[in-house]
């Protein structure tokens, strides 16, 4: 009901019904959290014994590129909106390379981790949440693949593209449930 | 909520629905009395108080409901269109007076309903399902509950698939037919060894889940002596149905008669119909669709009789 | 309204094929998923049928306990998943966008992946039935650790199936749930505001509004009970540190929110019906309308009220206790504004009213109980007993099943063009409702005295009411068969619909029966006027009479 102001201008309706599956789709996130939260507050031996804790300076990198990649969309999306095709299409790339890095740093740290997916509900829960995640983050990768290919149609973007913001909506949500993500894994140990 | 204006009409509309409404009211405060002949019979402390609270609850029930279909009748018998009579009826929008007064009132209705319960459920607190316990923390094992003065019976009840194991750590025997002592408050604990189980004992009107990986303490006086049943309410597979058990309250003096008489006794196979049936199963050629094979029937001192009869 | 469509449709009465194919017209899609769901209606129905078959005597004699357990489990799921959910995304289809002036819904592609999702998961659920081992046996709930025992020991196996025919059902009616909110909110014709929408468009955004927010959380949880049973993982497992309850909360979350998915549409059912057939405007229109969005928030914070047994602290019992007790209240400004609706109207008992009227009968019972269920002591005693059943197959069928039966009777004609039958809809009705309540009045007293449900035997003392509880599930089984001839002698050689056959108010009864595959295409008229305008003589739409006329005049021509 919140994305009918929002989206009063645009003649389709793709957006509003992309913002729509957005909400619906923060509440698969949620109810994860919060069995990770229930699990975790009620085991008494929580991490697999041989595991102390999780590395985190790696993630922190991680976490870095990822949420200042909600930066360079931005900026893209900002100069699509000039008209500066090259400049969009730059940041986009970028944004795309940033989230590819950070796919690469998640394998890297799970090739190098001493327990697995059915290690007790602490790996089971973390490759869970990591993984849907890293499913989530592959996804806006291709969606913005997708999206760069169409702006060399001409004229594609006439009409304003609502194509291009639903993927950097897309992007910029993946970046909020990796924040939390992150306070929930790494943080809080 | 009558749609007449004429004053004579109105007064007499006024006192032919007082006149009903009476008569609603005694037909329920009627049925309510009824609602306690619908439940087996009172076995425990917690019988009275849940019987109390449903049967008031019929009763307003029952009101609500001959209310609304009254109205229902009512407008079937005296509000028909007449043959042939195409027109509409008078347009009436709505009345804000109206929705305030029905929103009020069910309001009211439902929370003086809960504030009963709340209470009701306050002194069931001693008797009736407890906050379970965590195996692994002891530190809230230790708490008992308050009022739990009287010092109870320890009976350790333990639900498999399909059969239930009842262990007296006080005289350490064990049985699958469960004996108490007639007013005397018993602590069960509460344990599964493979799934879900209920632990549901209708005439003491109690049922807590077992659920595995935890202990759930349940504390019950019994009221009545007699035979009932447990039965498992939690769907705990194939022989769920089968999952039930006796509940024999007697005599301090019998039960303590009955104790040392299972102390004298050896270890034996207790009930359980799911093995025997288990066995006819496979025997056939095609036992049919896939099934989780019944657990040994637990070595007890005193089975039990399979087949006595039982009061509720 | 001549404007060109495409594919074009040369003659009037359209090809039977595109019934059967990957149409994105909203209609046909309707009737698709409607004709799909009383497909497995039967089924499930039939299922029904062994179920009281099997308890009419006290031994587990008709069926193995094994059988009995997936039969139930089965019926459960194929009449929620499969019948329940369809058959009201089915009137979503045909009355969304006829009733908001839409050409068509605002997705049409995925609109039909949703729909053609049904009878793919339908299949895979059905050929449960025929894998080693058999179908699920661990109730529509599947609650662990029972539902992750896998005693046949293959990958696929009749659980894993239902895991993946639910996740697949979710993702058909989020795909669902999407469509029809953006519709609603975007695509209503001009003049129409939100407080001019018919009440039936409001209880559907309400309850898809709950699809939303609700279904995530079961697949979630479901994805979860997959891995367990499949990968072994132990989210939910007690050996490896996992909580069964989790699952308890994760499915509740959701299929508590269901139960108003599927009541909420039936309240606008009633809502459109009883002013029509009671030539007077619907009571209170605002507070209806309104009332819908106060169930949904409530709905959201009652869950736990399932497993309050499952040991759960006392204060959340009371909590939710509360909560659960509130939602009597919008409910009830519901049930007396259809009271106030039809006081002093003039009524006309036509069959859709007349089912109208007996759901609303049911559901006050239902709804009563409910309210027992909710008051924790009684329900400690209650739960997972026949009282529950009775509890919610009042409501489901007495009420919500009653409802559908009523729209359909009263849409048929403005989406097949045809008229049903009266004699043989009033025949259906009387079977179905004295059918129903001599089916599961007795399951109350057989709770309260302390009957499991889901038990493929059970002790003496309980024969006496099952026996009347199955002779009347037979008869409900008898009732379906005047349904059925009915429907299909109507579709067949029916007498001929006008596009108004009830003069009832709203914009499909401004289109022709049945309406042409962009319903009003450009020309949509302008809505000046509240719904249900009986008896006030306003029109509903600028130049209503020029387009009632062009519509007489289509109809004397035909
Ligand atoms: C369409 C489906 C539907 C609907 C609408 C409802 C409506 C309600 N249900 Fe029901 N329910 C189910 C379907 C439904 N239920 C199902 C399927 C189950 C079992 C699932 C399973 O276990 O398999 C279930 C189980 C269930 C339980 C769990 C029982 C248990 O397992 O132990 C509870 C407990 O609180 C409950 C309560 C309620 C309440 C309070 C309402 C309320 O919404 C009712 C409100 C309506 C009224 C109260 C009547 C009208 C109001 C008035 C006339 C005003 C005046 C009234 C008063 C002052 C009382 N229901
Ligand atoms: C929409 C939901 C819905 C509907 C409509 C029904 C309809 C019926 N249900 Fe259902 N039922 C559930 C949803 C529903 N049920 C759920 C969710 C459960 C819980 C499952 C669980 O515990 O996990 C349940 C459980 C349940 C039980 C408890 C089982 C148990 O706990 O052991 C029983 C027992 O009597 C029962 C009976 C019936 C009957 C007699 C009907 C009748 O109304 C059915 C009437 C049938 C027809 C009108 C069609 C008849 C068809 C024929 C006569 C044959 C023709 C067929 C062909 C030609 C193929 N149901
Ligand atoms: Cu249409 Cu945003
Ligand atoms: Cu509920």
């Amino acid at each position: 009901m919140t994305t009918t102001t929002l989206h009063e201008e645009h003649p389709k309706h793709n957006l509003t019904g992309f913002i729509i599956f957005l909400c619906s789709e923060s509440v698969i996130f949620l109810a994860f959290f919060s069995g990770y939260a229930l699990l975790k507050t009620s085991a008494l031996n929580w991490l697999p014994n041989g595991v102390e804790g999780l590395e985190w300076r790696m993630p922190l990198v991680n976490t870095i590129v990822l949420v200042s990649s909600s930066g360079t969309i931005a900026l893209a999306e900002h100069f699509k909106g000039r008209g500066k095709m090259l400049l969009f299409r730059g940041f986009w790339l970028l944004s795309m390379a940033m989230g590819a890095y950070f796919l690469y740093g998640q394998a890297v740290e799970w090739s190098g981790l001493k327990f697995g997916f059915t290690s007790g509900t602490f790996g089971g829960t973390f490759y869970l949440l990591t993984g849907f995640h890293g499913l989530h983050v592959a996804t806006g990768i291709l969606l913005m693949g997708l999206m760069l290919i169409k702006s060399f149609i001409p004229g594609n973007y006439s009409g304003g593209e609502q194509g291009v913001q639903a993927t950097s909506l897309f992007w910029h949500f993946v970046d909020v449930i990796w924040i939390i993500l992150f306070l929930l894994i790494y943080v809080w140990q | 909520m009558t749609n007449s204006s004429n004053h004579s009409i109105n007064t007499s509309a006024i006192a032919g629905v007082s006149v009903w409404v009476g008569l609603v009211v005694v037909i329920s405060d009627w049925m309510g009395k009824q609602a306690h002949h619908w439940l087996p019979v009172q076995a425990s402390t917690a019988a009275p108080l849940v019987d109390d609270l449903f049967s008031f609850e019929t009763a307003l029930g029952t009101f609500v409901f001959i209310g609304v279909v009254s109205v229902m009748v009512w407008v079937m018998l005296f509000n028909r269109a007449e043959k042939y009579d195409e027109t509409d009826a008078i347009p009436i929008e709505g009345n804000t007076r109206l929705e305030v007064i029905w929103t009020a009132i069910p309001f009211v209705l439902v929370m003086a309903i809960a504030f009963w319960t709340i209470r009701a459920t306050g002194e069931l607190g001693t008797l009736g399902p407890m906050e379970h316990i965590h195996l692994r923390n002891s530190a809230e094992e230790a708490g008992g509950y308050a009022g739990d003065r009287l010092p109870a019976e320890q009976v350790e009840v333990i639900a498999r698939q399909w059969s239930w194991e009842f262990r007296y750590p006080g005289s350490d025997v064990s049985s699958t037919e469960l004996h108490l002592a007639v007013d005397q408050r018993v602590t069960f604990r509460l344990v599964s060894e493979d799934v879900l189980h209920g632990f549901y004992i209708p005439a003491f009107r109690v049922k807590q889940d077992v659920i595995p990986g935890r202990a759930i303490d349940l504390n019950v006086t019994p009221t009545l002596e007699g035979v009932y049943r447990l039965r498992d309410s939690q769907f705990s597979g194939t022989w769920f149905a089968a999952n039930q058990a006796d509940v024999v309250v007697e005599s301090a003096e019998a039960h303590q008669a009955w104790l040392d008489n299972a102390a004298r006794s050896p270890l034996q196979p207790g009930l359980s119909q799911a093995v025997s049936e288990y066995a006819i199963r496979q025997a056939r050629a095609n036992p049919g669709w896939a099934t989780v094979p019944p657990a040994p029937p637990p070595q007890v001192n005193m089975p039990g009789s399979p087949d006595q009869p039982h009061t509720a | 309204m001549t404007i060109a469509t495409f594919p074009p449709e040369p003659k009037p009465e359209p090809s039977w094929g595109r019934y059967f194919g990957f149409c994105t017209d909203a209609k046909v899609i309707g009737i698709q998923y409607i004709v799909t769901a009383f497909f497995f209606f039967l089924i499930g129905g039939l299922l029904a049928m062994v179920i009281r078959g099997e308890l009419i005597t006290p031994a587990s004699d008709l069926v193995d306990r094994a059988v009995y357990n997936g039969i139930y489990t089965m019926h459960g799921t194929i009449m929620l998943f499969l019948f329940i959910f369809p058959v009201l995304n089915g009137l979503n289809n045909l009355l969304i966008p006829t009733m908001i002036g839409a050409p068509d819904m605002a997705f049409p592609r995925l609109n039909a992946v949703a729909f053609w999702l049904v009878p793919i998961f339908g299949f895979l659920l059905i050929a449960s039935f025929f894998v080693p081992g058999g179908p699920a046996y661990s109730g529509w709930w599947s609650y662990p650790p029972v539902s992750t025992q896998n005693p046949v020991g293959h990958l696929i196996n009749g659980q894993g199936m239902w895991i993946t025919a639910v996740a697949l059902s979710g993702v058909s009616s989020i795909m669902g749930a999407i469509n029809f909110v953006t519709t609603i909110l975007r695509m209503r014709a001009p003049g129409m505001t939100l407080f001019r929408m018919p009440v039936f468009c409001w209880t559907a955004l309400a309850a898809q509004s709950l699809q939303l927010i609700g279904l995530p959380a079961l697949t979630g949880g479901a994805i979860m009970l997959l891995m367990d049973l499949t990968f072994g993982t132990s989210f939910y497992r007690p050996e490896g540190g996992g909580d069964p309850v989790l699952y308890q909360h994760l499915f509740w979350f959701y299929s508590h929110p269901a139960v108003y998915v599927i009541i909420l549409p039936v309240f606008g059912i009633f809502s459109e019906l009883f002013p029509v057939y009671s030539r007077k405007p619907l009571f209170g229109y605002v507070y209806v309308a309104l009332a819908s969005f106060i169930i949904v928030g409530l709905g959201l914070i009652v869950w736990v009220h399932h497993f309050f047994s499952s040991g759960v602290a006392q204060w959340m019992r009371n909590l939710f206790m509360v909560t659960t007790m509130l939602i009597a209240v919008p409910t009830g400004v519901k049930v007396f504004a259809w009271l106030g609706t039809i006081w002093g109207g003039k009524l006309r008992l036509t069959t859709p009213m007349l089912f109208c009227l007996g759901g609303l009968f049911n559901f006050v019972f239902a709804g009563i109980t409910g309210i027992m269920l909710a008051t924790v002591p009684v329900d400690i005693h209650v739960s997972n007993t026949y009282f529950v059943v009775g509890h919610f197959h009042y409501v489901i069928y007495g009420a919500a099943v009653m409802g559908i039966f009523a729209a359909i009777y009263h849409w048929f004609p403005k989406f097949i063009g045809r008229m049903p039958y009266e004699g043989l809809g009033k025949l259906h009705c009387l079977l179905t409702f004295v059918g129903a309540n001599l089916n599961f009045l007795p399951m109350h007293p057989l709770g309260l005295m302390g009957m499991p449900r889901r038990v493929s035997s059970y002790d003496p003392e309980f024969t006496f009411w099952n026996v009347i509880a199955s002779l009347g599930a037979f008869l409900l089984g008898v009732s379906i068969i005047p349904f059925l001839l009915n429907m299909v002698s109507a579709w067949i050689r029916g007498p001929k619909a006008t596009h108004n056959p009830w003069n009832a108010i709203g914009l499909e009864w401004l289109l022709p029966s049945p309406p042409p595959e962009d319903n009003f295409g450009e020309d949509v008229p302008t809505v000046i006027s509240r719904p249900y305008g009986y008896g006030s003589g306003e029109p509903l739409v600028e130049h209503q009479e020029e387009i009632e006329r062009r519509l007489q005049l289509q109809e004397a021509a035909s």
